[in-house]
């Protein structure tokens, strides 16, 4: 049985073909203004990845993500959210509590010991606390996302950053650059801000362990340990690339789906 | 076959009343010479106002673009709703109203009085005082505010509001309710004849045209409606909670995500018609104060009704065989806010999932909407 997750979001697409509940490929693509092209894009590239010739070779797919209506080749759509939890389940069976830092927004999901999704809550209407605000604050100190990273772990006196806001935060980010503050605080300031943004949604939903990251920002090693001293608990850490676990998600519910299908008096 | 066309044609007229700010049967009502008083809260008695001659105009702000003139006035923490209303209202798209009627309800309608009096925008500015409790004490003291309303309208106007005139309007609204609540009880069923979505337009539109002219259409709707045979293969049966919701769409962009709307408690919605003003009542403002302070579904103005309200939501849960409740909120709604912070325990203690969503006026973000129903109706259906 050959399924597949295609995960587009705001800012990357991600791809995840499984072959009998094992990863054949999986494939990350940066986003096109149109996501049935960066469907499209980052599909064939797992496709290729995969030595998968054609879409007729897959027993079912499933799209999430921002833009989960708009692949043309999906057999079906299911949420973000529930993909996530699926995705995070698959790869750590203790997962109770999942953080996903998403170009555009950030959420907070509590999942029951049986994988079943008990609450999520979302930050979507403001910047603050997501991949762009970090991408925005990186560009400030005129930083890779790497180099913030070790920044951040670097620094000795974490510098204060009190807006949420992004546009507000950056003015900040500008006044303590004219102070003469460290870029390495201001960048440790600037995880700060979003983990402390993450820890209100994360006690919104109840921070059961185990608790971990998924999402692009997961790979920020200085935000992901910023997270853990203001939560006080270890992450869990992936054996796989944080930011294909909902793609996984999906396509390990399209897994699901075809053999319910297969199962006589299914659905 | 004719059936259908008229069953449809009204629906279609409710649904195109509700999108826009004057409808067909409101500009008859204008060229005919009758005049309109524009009222910011449920808690306005329509009837007063209809006994003194004038249409009255439940106020939204349906059609609005842009906030650049009010934001003179307000911030961007006023709840949106009034900074779009006060726009519209300074580019002069109200000019159809005799008047407007705030409450002291809600703080940020409150501005929109503070706004108008200053400017003069109409030739009546009202602000009725509402009690925020509902003891005895208050239902007096609300009728004494009342008979201040009905003067200040005699007064400006130069007329009399005679007792009968009231009973009257009075009458009428009763049946108004009563024919709207029928058409709510239509959603009890497994497969309702209609939508949620169409259902708030039905209530919406009940605000915004002569009494009479809408009950004449609901009675013919009503006859015209199977009792069942509707909608099936939902995912879910949904109540929506809230506030000034308005808009149609805003259900739409729900029930498009596979849920059917069963019931709702709102502004424009069941707290409107669920209960009946005493026609046997000798004074008609009496039964009017004591039918808004202690018999009808309270909003969270009201501080010592919650307990009534959840008995409410759990009455349509039960009656309307409701899965899960949205609770939805304009930014910035004080009142909103404090009461679905308390909901969210209480229908937590008693198992039933909710989804909260925060929203503008105006219907946006609907990317991250889909989002979060359809997410929230995957936990409802369980394991995948």
């Amino acid at each position: 049985m050959i399924v597949a997750g295609c995960d587009i979001g705001s800012t990357a697409g991600k791809a995840v073909i499984l072959k009998d509940n094992e990863i054949l490929s999986c494939a990350i693509a940066s986003c096109k203004p149109r996501p049935a092209e960066t469907a499209e894009i980052t599909m064939r590239e797992a496709m290729a990845g995969a030595g998968v010739s054609s879409l007729n070779e897959f027993d079912w797919i499933i799209g999430t993500g921002y833009g989960r209506c708009k692949i043309d080749f999906a057999n079906d759509n299911i949420s973000e959210i529930t993909c996530h939890g699926v995705g995070a389940k698959a790869v750590c069976h203790s997962v109770r509590t999942i953080i996903d830092i998403g170009g555009q927004d950030l959420k907070a999901i509590a999942l029951g010991e049986n994988g079943k999704i008990l609450d999520f809550a979302m930050n979507d209407k403001c910047a603050a606390g997501t991949g762009k605000f970090i991408e925005n604050m990186a560009r400030s100190l005129e930083l890779t996302l790497e180099e913030l990273s070790i920044a951040s772990d670097r620094a000795k006196n974490a510098a204060t950053i009190s807006n949420q806001c992004s546009v507000f935060a950056e003015s900040e980010i500008i006044t303590l650059l004219n102070e003469g503050i460290e870029i390495d605080n201001i960048a440790k300031g600037v995880h700060n801000a979003i983990a402390g943004r993450i820890m209100t949604l994360v006690s919104k939903v109840g921070a059961r362990e185990e608790i971990c990251i998924v999402g692009g920002c997961a790979k920020n090693e200085g935000l992901i340990k910023t997270i853990e001293d203001r939560l006080k608990v270890k992450l869990a850490r992936f054996s796989i690339d944080p930011q294909i676990i909902g793609a996984l998600g999906a396509a390990t519910l399209a897994a699901r789906m075809v053999l319910k299908k297969n199962i006589p008096g299914g659905s | 076959m004719r059936d259908t066309v008229d069953k449809d044609a009204i629906v279609n007229k409710f649904m195109t009343a509700a999108g826009r700010l004057v409808n067909d049967e409101m500009q008859e009502w204008l060229n005919r010479g009758g005049r309109i008083i524009g009222t910011y809260c449920s808690y306005v008695p329509e009837e007063i106002i209809a006994a003194a001659g004038f249409m009255p105009f439940r106020m939204r702000a349906v059609g609005s673009d842009s906030t650049e003139l009010s934001d003179v006035y307000l911030t961007h923490l006023n709840c949106s709703f009034v900074r779009h209303s006060l726009n519209m209202a300074l580019k002069g798209e109200y000019g159809f109203l005799d008047g407007v009627v705030t409450t002291t309800c809600c703080d940020h309608a409150r501005r929109l009085f503070d706004n108008f009096a200053r400017k003069e925008s109409f030739p009546f500015i009202g602000m009725l005082n509402v009690p925020k409790r509902n003891t005895e004490f208050q239902v007096e003291w609300f009728y004494q505010e009342l008979l201040k309303f009905k003067q200040a309208i005699e007064k400006q106007f130069h007329l009399t509001i005679s007792k009968d005139r009231i009973k009257e309007a009075i009458s009428i609204q009763n049946e108004s309710r009563r024919l709207q609540k029928q058409l709510f009880l239509l959603r009890t069923d497994k497969n309702p004849p209609i939508t949620g979505t169409e259902a708030l337009a039905a209530s919406v539109s009940a605000t915004a045209m002569p009494a009479s002219k809408f009950n004449a259409l609901l009675k013919v709707l009503l006859k015209e409606l199977p009792t069942s045979g509707g909608r099936k293969n939902y995912r879910a049966r949904l109540l929506i909670l809230g506030g000034i919701l308005d808009n149609p769409q805003y259900i739409k962009l729900i029930e498009d995500q596979g849920a059917l709307v069963a019931a709702d408690s709102l502004c424009f919605g069941s707290r409107l018609f669920w209960e009946n003003v005493d026609e046997n009542e000798e004074d008609p403002l009496k039964a009017i104060a004591r039918y808004h302070i202690v018999d009808r579904p309270s909003c969270p103005h009201l501080l010592d009704a919650r307990e009534k309200h959840i008995a409410f939501i759990m009455d349509l849960v039960d009656q309307f065989q409701i899965d899960g409740i949205i609770m939805e909120r304009i930014n910035f709604c004080d009142n909103w806010g404090f009461e679905r912070f308390m909901l969210r325990n209480t229908l937590k203690e008693k198992g039933i999932p909710f989804l909260s969503m925060d929203r503008e006026y105006l219907l946006g973000g609907t990317g991250q909407m889909k989002t979060r129903v359809q997410a929230f109706l995957e936990t409802l259906e369980g394991d995948l």
